[in-house]
């Protein structure tokens, strides 16, 4: 049995580093996209869930439930995203000879890093829910964080003068 | 061409290999950046010498190869250290889940790999199959913290140098197979063994070729943001709207 679980070890490690290569040339092309604050907010609100749960029956419910789900996953999977693309754009400007361009490139990596560990708790309760959409979990809480992620790369790009202007705009 | 022709010219290729990557190390400078990993390729090379120097009585190979095995082994997951420590550096909100996380990883690896030490300990008859199978629980913590770096480097979207990267790569993909080719080595006959043997001498040169591509590639241009287009942002903010409203 153990042998058997040693060599699924490591098969699916030799997938792991063939799709980790792919990803690598995939992102060699990092982009930032755009995402809807207000149509974030919608998908979340729980009154409209509410509605919904009024309205329909059970498994129509159900089925809309998921649907939506679906695509709170793809926003919260381009927050994500962009919070990598920010992490690595301000690497550089965190080694900045200017104090306090180094100084806020930090709190933005700091904030972007917590974004992605928001992302990976909302993955999660969606993913719950999902899978029993009588749950009522909500990733609030990743909004916020978001738009201060926003105001601080926007100061970021005031204080350096090239580039990162672009990328407060794109986020 | 037999396979035992074909196992010595990898290994003699193999050599060459070796010697070019630490003269890249040395040239480079890249000891500074990443000093276990200049160790361990540094101790490959002096093990493959010393066990190409010389005739060697049966046992005293037996015991200078298994450990220069262990010294190697213990290496490698110094160099797993090293990249998970200069993955993490720049990022202290993620640094002190990434070490917590790490570390429950290594005792769930230890746990298993004492696992399988148990189940094929039971058939473990001579000193050498002692060794093998405490190779093969060594090479699942190895191959497992790999593994840890790429999922939790991947989750946290956290972006890889390119020779960290090269590192992990070469050093993941050797121990996979290696790991392969210990735990099946018992269960294969005389001949299905020298094809274990093929297979490790191409994988350990593979990953030499991966750490020689990774140190020699050019070093990467940063990235530059590339907007979507509006329309299908807008198409797409609709179709959610509408899915919201209906």
């Amino acid at each position: 049995m153990i042998t058997v679980i040693v060599i699924a070890l490591a098969l699916c490690a030799v997938v792991l580093f063939y799709m980790a290569v792919r990803s690598r040339r995939k992102h060699a092309v990092q982009s930032l996209r755009q995402v809807d604050l207000a149509a974030f907010h919608t998908l979340l609100d729980r009154d409209d869930e509410l509605f919904l749960k009024r309205k329909l029956s059970r498994s129509k419910f159900v089925g809309i439930k998921r649907h939506r789900i679906r695509v709170t996953v793809r926003y919260v999977a381009r927050i994500a995203s962009n919070a990598s693309t920010v992490l690595h754009a301000s690497e550089g400007a965190r080694l900045s000879p200017m104090p306090e361009v180094a100084s806020t490139a930090a709190q933005v990596m700091d904030l972007a890093a917590q974004i992605r560990l928001q992302c990976l708790l909302a993955m999660f309760k969606l993913s719950l829910e999902y899978a029993i959409p009588s749950l009522q979990l909500t990733p609030a809480m990743l909004v916020p964080a978001y738009q201060t992620l926003r105001e601080n790369v926007r100061r970021l790009g005031d204080l350096q003068t090239q580039n990162s202007v672009p990328l407060a705009n794109a986020i | 061409m037999p396979v035992g022709s074909l196992i010595h010219d990898l290994w003699i290729a193999s050599i060459a290999l070796q010697c070019l990557l630490a003269v890249i190390l040395l040239a480079k400078r890249s000891w500074r950046k990443h000093p276990m990993f200049a160790a361990y390729v540094f101790f490959n090379l002096l093990q493959t010498t010393i066990m190409l120097s010389g005739h060697w009585v049966p046992t005293a190979f037996f015991y200078t190869f298994w450990t220069c095995e262990a010294i190697s082994i213990v290496l490698g997951l110094a160099v797993v250290r090293e990249i998970f420590t200069n993955i993490f550096a720049p990022h202290a909100a993620l640094r002190k889940l990434a070490t917590i996380i790490f570390r429950v990883a290594v005792v769930a690896l230890i746990v298993l790999a004492c696992g399988a030490i148990y189940e094929q300990s039971l058939s473990a008859k001579t000193i050498a199959r002692v060794v093998v199978v405490a190779t093969d629980g060594t090479r699942i913590v190895e191959l497992g913290l790999i593994m840890f770096l790429f999922l939790s480097s991947s989750a946290f979207g956290l972006h890889w140098r390119q020779n960290e990267f090269g590192i992990a790569l070469g050093l993941g993909t050797c121990a996979a197979v290696e790991l392969i080719n210990v735990t099946l080595m018992t269960h294969m006959s005389p001949g299905g063994g020298e094809v274990l043997s093929l297979v490790r001498s191409l994988s350990f040169n593979g990953s030499l070729l991966i750490w020689l591509g990774y140190l020699l590639a050019p070093p990467e241009r940063p990235t530059t943001p590339v907007d979507v287009p509006k329309a299908q942002l807008e198409q797409w903010n609709q179709a959610v709207m509408e899915l919201i409203n209906r």
